[in-house]
């Protein structure tokens, strides 16, 4: 279990990478649009239109990353005066109520894509792009996120059954404000290693 | 409904349920028990329709700028080289925590990441140069608030898709208030420090040699503000594509500074991608309840119930204002935004005010927000860093700061124009 959550994780960081390697992508592609249009009042044009598919893309497929990391954002105000058994068990609602989200977003999503698919849609702009392709590679991000929602849960439960609350907390738990801070403080020491060890 | 609405929200909140998953919720059971057509059905096209937005694809390029600018530590010497320029004036490194925490906070957009760098480069000064430490960890707490109002800025950026609002604009208008509170803050460490001098700490000697030799140093982060900026109001560039040429220079920049690893890249990636996905979800999410909200007609109740209360705008204005001060203090900033602006805007709008100028003092707001206790996240980041002594000494250092974005909220609802001049002038 914990190994599948593992390659889960693997899984959900390239699928993040990924998603970036797009953006920069999408910002070269605008950055040589501007220069042309700027140069040589020539335009080659789509580059707002294929960026709009990377965003869409690009977050669908870091979806599950967000989760895995617990960067979706809750509010703790009464969270961190809870008994951390109760706190568990809120964990694992929350687990449910974004199940239930995501899981919806994935069923309409996948008649969005399903139409496109059946009529042969496409965008009403000059390259005319069929939008069954980038509304594919959107529901295979939102399609993963969902099987790591019921991965996560699936887990916690077993852990919160089992009486291992710290388990739940690790995968699914609030991040605190200390965490996020020894995160950026680890980087911050990260970069004070690299430029010592620089000649 | 209205009231069932709010009980929800709350409720939903209080649970700890994540801010996108809660939003939801609240427009699936609204639209469950109070609509006549079943508006979920409207959701997959509604998501894809929010996710392609051209306009919202500037927030992975921004957040991806920051990250580059961090992780290249372009960021850092700024600081450094700030903090040099700035020592001379009463309370020294105090008020040169504002001025970099201000160009830091801008050119990152990450509050987080601003209290968190600045803070660890200056907290070793505090007793070394025998400083008040409460005013002191007051200075970058509220220093790091001030990214959001001043462009680039990446929570007006989900204000204006969110209300519809131009960027270009709101860049405009955040840009006089963001200095004018800057001052604001620096004001209130020098009167501090001529009324109780020994909280200034010691004078710092600074060669001018040494302060031209740091000079460089300021170059990279003011070479972005301009290309980002100035291509935005040359009408090169939209805020978009601006933040696509940020990307590309900073790319540029790290490269040049030979920071521009492998392993850098794929972290600030999948820094940036984390952010955005987060991001995205709860727009999503509050693009459906705003839809739902409208469409059950809970918009146009809030208004009627402002409308027969008698107030006059200006004293509904004040209510709202208190009620995001309330609100702020148990709050995050970003979703407390999110979660209320399709409820509230509109109705600020109706009552004859400006969405631009409302958009400004919202970004006051959430500031505000970021330091005032018992949550507020500038206020637990700047006390992770220093490992030792109570929170407390955070909350009564940073005091003096909330007084004066107060003071600035006040300036701002009584004079619009402190914010509207330069979009009035410029560009129209």
């Amino acid at each position: 279990m914990d190994r599948t959550l593992d390659l889960a994780h693997r899984l959900a960081r390239f699928g993040a990478w990924s998603g970036g390697a797009l953006v920069v992508l999408a910002a070269v592609v605008i950055g040589v649009d501007i220069a042309l249009r700027k140069l040589f009042v020539l335009s080659i044009g789509g580059a707002s239109e294929l960026s709009g598919y990377v965003l869409a893309i690009g977050s669908s497929w870091a979806f599950a990353l967000a989760l895995l990391d617990r960067a979706h954002i809750r509010i703790d105000s009464l969270y961190v005066v809870l008994p951390t058994r109760i706190c568990a068990a809120l964990d694992i609602l929350g687990l449910v109520v974004m199940l239930a989200f995501a899981g919806l977003l994935t069923w309409q999503g996948w008649h969005v894509f399903y139409q496109s698919f059946q009529f042969g849609s496409r965008a009403l702009t000059p390259i005319a792009t069929p939008l069954l392709y980038p509304q594919f590679l959107w529901l295979v991000g939102l399609v993963y996120f969902v099987v790591v929602i019921v991965l996560l849960l699936a887990r916690a439960s077993h852990a919160f059954v089992t009486g291992d609350i710290a388990t739940v907390q690790r995968i699914a738990g609030s991040r605190t404000g200390k965490e996020d801070l020894e995160e950026e403080l680890e980087s911050l020491r990260r970069r004070a290693d690299g430029t010592e060890a620089r000649p | 409904m209205i009231w069932i609405t709010i009980a929800l929200l709350i409720g939903l909140l209080a649970l700890s349920i994540p801010i996108a998953a809660a939003l939801a919720a609240l427009g699936l059971t609204l639209d469950y028990f109070y609509s006549f057509l079943p508006l979920r059905l409207a959701l997959g096209e509604m998501s894809w329709g929010v996710s392609t937005d051209f306009i919202l694809f500037a927030i992975p390029l921004f957040v991806l700028l920051g990250e580059l600018l961090l992780r290249s530590g372009i960021a850092e010497r700024m600081y450094g080289a700030m903090s040099q320029w700035l020592s001379w004036l009463p309370g020294g490194l105090m008020l040169s925590n504002i001025g970099p925490c201000t160009l830091f906070a801008a050119v990152s957009g990450s509050s987080v990441a601003t209290a968190a760098t600045i803070g660890t480069v200056a907290v070793g000064e505090i007793e070394r140069h025998g400083y008040n430490e409460r005013l002191f960890l007051g200075t970058i707490a509220a220093g790091g608030t001030l990214g959001i109002l001043i462009p680039p800025s990446i929570v007006m950026i989900v204000y204006g898709a969110l209300t519809e609002t131009s960027i270009p604009q709101l860049y405009l208008a955040g840009i006089i208030p963001g200095l004018v509170l800057a001052g604001f803050f620096m004001i209130t460490v020098i009167i501090a420090c001529v009324w109780r001098p020994a909280w200034g700490g010691d004078k710092i000697a600074i060669s001018w040699g040494q302060r031209w030799s740091t000079l460089p140093d300021l170059g990279p982060p003011l070479i972005i503000f301009v290309v980002v900026i100035g291509s935005i109001y040359s009408g090169l560039a939209t805020p978009t594509e601006s933040a696509a040429l940020g990307v590309l220079m900073a790319l540029v920049l790290a490269g040049w500074k030979g920071r521009l690893t492998a392993t850098m890249l794929r972290e600030a990636l999948e820094g940036t991608m984390r952010t955005t996905a987060m991001i995205m979800l709860i727009l999503i999410a509050a693009t459906f309840l705003s839809f739902v909200v409208t469409s059950v007609g809970i918009g146009r109740q809030v208004t009627e119930l402002i409308t027969d209360s008698g107030l006059t705008p200006m004293q509904t204005m004040w209510m709202i204002v208190g009620l995001y001060l309330v609100l702020g203090m148990f709050m995050e900033s970003l979703s407390m935004m999110i979660a209320t602006v399709p409820i509230i805007t509109p109705v600020v709008i109706s009552m004859g005010f400006d969405p631009i100028w409302f958009g400004v003092l919202m970004m006051l707001l959430l500031e505000t927000a970021l330091i005032t206790p018992p949550v507020g996240l500038n206020l637990f980041i700047v006390q992770g860093v220093r490992t030792k002594g109570q929170i407390r000494d955070v909350m009564i250092g940073s005091f003096p700061f909330v007084v004066a974005m107060l003071a600035m909220i006040v300036v701002l609802v009584l004079y619009p124009d402190l914010a509207m001049w330069l979009p009035n002038n410029v560009g129209r």
